[in-house]
């Protein structure tokens, strides 16, 4: 990269094995890269179908480690986009339900099951990763590890997917990465045409992430956001519904009760931004984990978590919204007031 | 199974997905991916085809697929991981070419729906063809590294894949090759070329000798008007010389080709004498990298402006007794070797392959592979003496592998969110909410808007010029009909370049046949060039596929080929015919035009409306990417800028360039880069079987036959 970086992951070779299977992703990313993901450790918190996209994305890239965190069962709903987990692990743990298949994806990464509650672990837990991935979580608890994770300088990304829309939000404290900075030379040639030439420039850079909080604090009814929610489309608001139907019903909306669940979001909606662009349509696709929705939130946080790990190009800062009606994927910066 | 389960779609939704029936093509790292959200979202009537086998290199992403997999059915293998997601599904797998007469029109009548997942555009452009006759909706898809693209094409709707003219493979003039080569591609070239020359099929355009009919060697004189050419006595006396060699070495060439029974020629003289020599690494190395090149050196007018080569013995390369001890050089992939050891790779991989290629029966060559090892050593090792030797700099053998095979970077992430992109839109077809079906482009960075995953403005409608969707479509060949045979009018204008599978030609004007799909019937003309058959500036002549249901006029306009010119050049618009310098004000015109645009974005992120530093795709026809290739396959060539059309910004931000879409036709005889096939055509078939002994190949009549069927490697 002819930058310098800290280099203590990068001195161990990959072996030929490795070289073989990582070929077209090294061509991509380079070596340097791949030996820092070989060294990578990495939590998923909750293995909804979200958990096992990002899970398996992961786990192909070539990491050190995984841990598969969850205390719940599989349920029918998991089916919709969980592949990880077999039909007959039904009311099983998720976590280890999901071992098998996982393992298979690539036999050089170590993965591992636990499935103690999140809410009881403690900073000690969160240590031992280098990158933590949380989804299913309310805003309280995300808000906890999201304390824990800044002291201990541990990367931390709370995600989700409701139906087909998903989002993320990175709080990567002070993240530092190489990025090719592209310029445009003109080689001009008196007697000739014009002549560009591109020119990469590798070049480090700092950024500072902001902490969850900040997004809690946010203000989406704020005049100075108006503008923005209207161009992008009211994915932020959908997510704040989605997040408030949470914490008040300390679960999400669910098909058996669709009719029910769709008045209480009706509310929710009305009752945080009248007469907003959310449309009661928008409202009917938010049931379960749809998987094709899940396969590109699930690529896009994994894509997220390749780069913390390599330091190789700017993670979006910070709130990546995806709108299912548009395909259309696009992160706000929110920052603190 | 989202639609099994009540509540989770909305109601009409759940019906369309449960009884629809959909084809996906190919079972690679899109493919693998789509096939999972399908069963997953509750398609339970799905067909799957795809005619590779599985890789250890494509484990890294094609995630249906693992270590025990390697060398099977990818079609097959995938349909039964995807059934372990939901047992429930159906799914027919088929391990077969898409292209095959099997899968005709009323086989692709039978879905709701086509999402394809291909790596190369002959099949993209088959499969597109029959979509439009089925009038079945195509979700097209494709990615390359941190790209990727998805596009709904229905008929008389949206644009067609073939609405739009796509990149060409990068080429270089057979002189830069030969003579003057100035960047590590051209010495890569030339070192399969060199590979083929030995032991490979070869072709006349793959010459590697010292050219020395290179225009750029003789005296400029035309522009000095009637002043004598400067040069003095002593260099007047080589260009002299070199011309009295050019003439003996052509008549040596006329003695030492071959006519084979195809009608190619086969250059044994090169191939003869190091047989001859048995192989001896000194001897053929002194040839290639010290003769010719002091050979190139006495064509003294290249030298003026250029660094001079400096030719390398093969006594000086190597201390005594120095061999042996240095045999792993060869597999020390990221390390750019020394002079010293590409002479060692060169001569082991010499050794190996000489007496593979021995071992051949008849006129059975090596076909060039980058996953044979040997052969991959040996272009490394060549390529690197001739860029030593031209100061150029030597690259690892790694980074050459990436260059000779033409491979295209994937990863798991891109796949998973173009498939995810893909599948989502096949809800938008079912409830035939066409509007909101435009196209989508991932990009590894955002656009000035903070877009990444990108909805295209517009659904582009279908453009009434194009050759395969507009009703009577009609294309203008320009051709040297005096140079082209009809065979060729065939295999290289109708098969390789529009992609017919077997076309019946007759002559618009008198209804008589030129070529027949039948075969055997019109093999009397094949020989034949153009103009003997009275195919002459003017005519029209009909084509029909019949499989394809395709139809086509092509209006001839002749042309007199230069020297490095191709010898045909397809205009898919009329209005494209314009004089010369029309044209070339008009190339003007969009310089400024784009300088302009520059100026304008660079204004724009200093108004602090964003950093507009990405290539994230735009909806103007110039930056729109135009092509993504699905990823793995090897021989999907990254679309590079060809460095003379420079009347294009490339915009890139990561290893992939991305384009404006070229006038269709190369201006120079290319002397291709990678492949002498098209673009994203596959022919190393290094993916279709497992890793083993470099294949052999026939005749190149047999290949061009067997080609539509090895193309389709679907990844």
């Amino acid at each position: 990269m002819g930058v310098e970086m800290d280099t203590k992951e990068a001195a161990v070779e990959l072996t030929e094995a490795e070289n073989e299977l990582y070929d077209r992703q090294i061509r991509l990313w380079g070596l340097e890269s791949q030996k820092r993901l070989r060294t990578a450790k990495i939590l998923i918190a909750g293995l909804c179908g979200l958990g096992a996209e990002i899970t398996k994305n992961i786990i192909l890239s070539g990491v050190n480690s995984v841990k598969l965190l969850d205390n719940k069962p599989v349920t029918e709903a998991d089916f919709c986009s969980q592949f990880l987990a077999a039909r007959e692990s039904l009311n099983t743990n998720r976590a280890e339900a999901s071992l098998v298949r996982a393992r298979a994806l690539n036999p050089m990464v170590d993965i591992s099951a636990d499935r103690e509650p999140l809410k009881e672990k403690t900073a000690e837990f969160f240590d031992q990763f280098d990158v933590v991935v949380v989804n299913g979580e309310t805003n309280e608890e995300l808000l906890r590890i999201d304390t824990i994770c800044r002291e201990l300088g541990v990367k931390f990304i709370a995600t989700d997917v409701w139906g087909t829309f998903g989002f993320y939000f990175a709080s990567l404290q002070k993240h530092s990465y190489v990025e090719d900075v592209i310029k445009h030379k003109i080689v001009s040639n008196p007697d000739k045409k014009k002549k560009y030439e591109t020119v990469s420039i590798p070049t480090q850079r700092e950024v500072d992430y902001p902490a969850y909080s900040v997004w809690l604090d946010f203000d989406i009814t704020a005049p100075s956001y108006l503008r923005k929610l209207k161009r992008n489309g009211p994915g932020v608001l959908l997510l704040s519904v989605l997040q408030k139907f949470r914490s008040t019903h300390q679960r999400d909306p669910n098909y058996k009760t669709r009719a029910a669940d769709l008045k209480l979001l009706r509310g929710i909606r009305d009752e945080l931004l009248p007469n907003s662009a959310l449309s009661d349509e928008a409202l009917g696709t938010i049931f379960a984990q749809i998987s094709p929705a899940v396969a590109v939130v699930g690529g896009v946080v994994a894509q997220e978590v390749i780069k913390v790990v390599t330091k190789m190009e700017a993670p979006h800062r910070n709130l990546f919204v995806f709108d299912p009606e548009t395909c259309a994927g696009y992160f706000e910066t929110i920052e603190a007031k | 199974m989202a639609a099994a389960i009540d509540g989770v779609f909305p109601d009409t939704l759940q019906e369309l997905v449960k009884k629809s029936k959909v084809l996906v093509v190919g079972a690679g790292g899109i493919g693998c991916e789509v096939l999972k959200n399908l069963v997953l979202s509750g398609f339970t009537d799905i067909e799957i085809i795809d005619l590779d086998t599985i890789d250890l290199s494509n484990l890294n992403r094609q995630f249906l697929f693992h270590r025990e997999h390697v060398g099977k059915s990818k079609a097959k293998v995938a349909r039964e991981s995807a059934l372990s997601f939901n047992p429930d599904a159906k799914i027919t797998a088929y391990h077969d070419s898409v292209t095959s007469t099997d899968y005709g029109v009323t086989f692709f009548k039978k879905f709701d729906l086509v999402l394809s997942a291909l790596d190369n555009r002959a099949a993209r452009n088959h499969v597109n063809r029959m979509c439009l006759n089925a009038d079945v909706p195509l979700i097209e898809s494709g990615t390359a590294g941190y790209n990727g693209q998805v596009e709904l094409i229905k008929r008389g709707l949206t644009q067609c894949y073939e609405c739009t003219p796509k990149d060409k493979q990068r080429s270089f003039p057979g002189c830069t090759i030969r003579n003057t080569p100035s960047e590590p591609i051209h010495c890569i070239v030339w070192a399969k070329h060199l590979f083929n020359q030995l032991f490979g099929e070869s072709l006349e355009d793959e010459d590697i000798s010292p050219d020395a009919a290179d225009p750029d060697a003789k005296e400029k004189d035309e522009a000095g008007g009637d002043a004598e050419p400067k040069a003095d006595g002593e260099e007047k006396e080589k260009a002299e010389e070199s011309k009295e060699e050019k003439e003996e070495e052509s008549k040596e060439e006329k003695d030492g080709k071959e006519a084979t029974a195809n009608g190619n020629v086969v250059r044994i003289n090169t191939r003869q004498w190091a047989k001859d020599c048995n192989y001896d690494a000194g001897k053929l190395f002194n040839k290639f990298f010290n003769e010719d090149i002091t050979y190139l050196l006495r064509m003294s007018n290249l030298w003026k402006t250029r660094k001079a080569p400096v030719p390398v013995q093969w006594d000086n390369l190597l201390p005594d007794g120095s061999s042996g001890d240095q045999k792993d050089v060869a597999k020390q992939h990221h390390k750019v070797w020394s002079i010293e050891e590409c002479g060692h790779v060169f001569a082991n991989a010499l050794k190996e392959l000489s007496a593979s290629f021995l071992k051949l029966e008849g006129e059975d060559t090596l076909a060039w592979d980058k996953d044979d090892q040997p052969a991959m050593d040996f272009v490394a090792a060549c390529a690197n003496v001739r860029s030593h030797i031209f100061n150029i700099e030597r690259k690892s053998r790694f980074e050459i592998k990436s260059m000779a095979g033409n491979i295209i970077p994937a990863i798991a992430t891109t796949n998973a969110i173009t498939a995810g992109i893909s599948v989502m839109r096949a809800f938008k077809v079912l409830e035939a909410k066409w509007e909101q079906c435009k196209a989508v482009y991932a990009r590894l960075r955002p656009n000035a808007r903070n877009h990444f995953l990108v909805p295209d403005a517009s659904l582009p409608g279908p453009n009434p010029n194009c050759y395969v969707c507009a009703s009577d479509p009609a294309i203008t060949l320009k051709i040297d009909t005096k140079r082209l045979r009809i065979r060729e009018l065939r295999d290289e204008v109708l098969v390789k370049t529009l992609n017919m599978l077997n076309p019946d030609v007759t002559v618009q004007s008198n209804g008589s046949i030129l070529i027949s799909s039948e075969e055997g019937e019109t093999e009397c003309n094949e020989g034949k060039l153009l103009s003997e058959l009275n195919i002459v500036d003017g005519v029209i002549l009909k084509c029909d596929d019949f499989f394809q249901n395709y139809e086509l006029s092509i209006i001839i306009s002749h042309f007199d080929a230069e020297r490095d010119q191709t010898l045909f050049e397809v205009v898919a618009d009329a209005s494209q015919l314009k004089p010369k310098e029309e044209e070339q004000k008009k190339e003007a015109a969009e310089e400024e035009e784009k300088e302009e645009e520059q100026k304008t974005a660079k204004k724009r992120s200093a108004n602090g409306e964003g950093d507009s530093k990405d290539d994230g795709p735009s909806t103007s026809k110039r930056s729109r990417p135009t092509e993504v290739d699905d990823e793995d396959d090897d021989d999907c060539l990254v679309i590079e800028e060809d460095e003379d059309e420079a009347d294009v910004v490339v915009v890139a931000t990561d290893k992939l360039s991305v384009q404006s879409p070229p006038k269709v036709g190369s201006k120079r005889k290319p002397s291709e880069v990678i492949e002498d096939e098209d673009i994203t055509e596959i022919l190393d078939s290094s993916d279709d079987e497992p890793a083993g002994p470099t294949k052999s190949k026939r005749s190149r009549l047999d290949e061009s036959l067997s080609n539509p069927v090895e193309v389709i490697s679907i990844d």
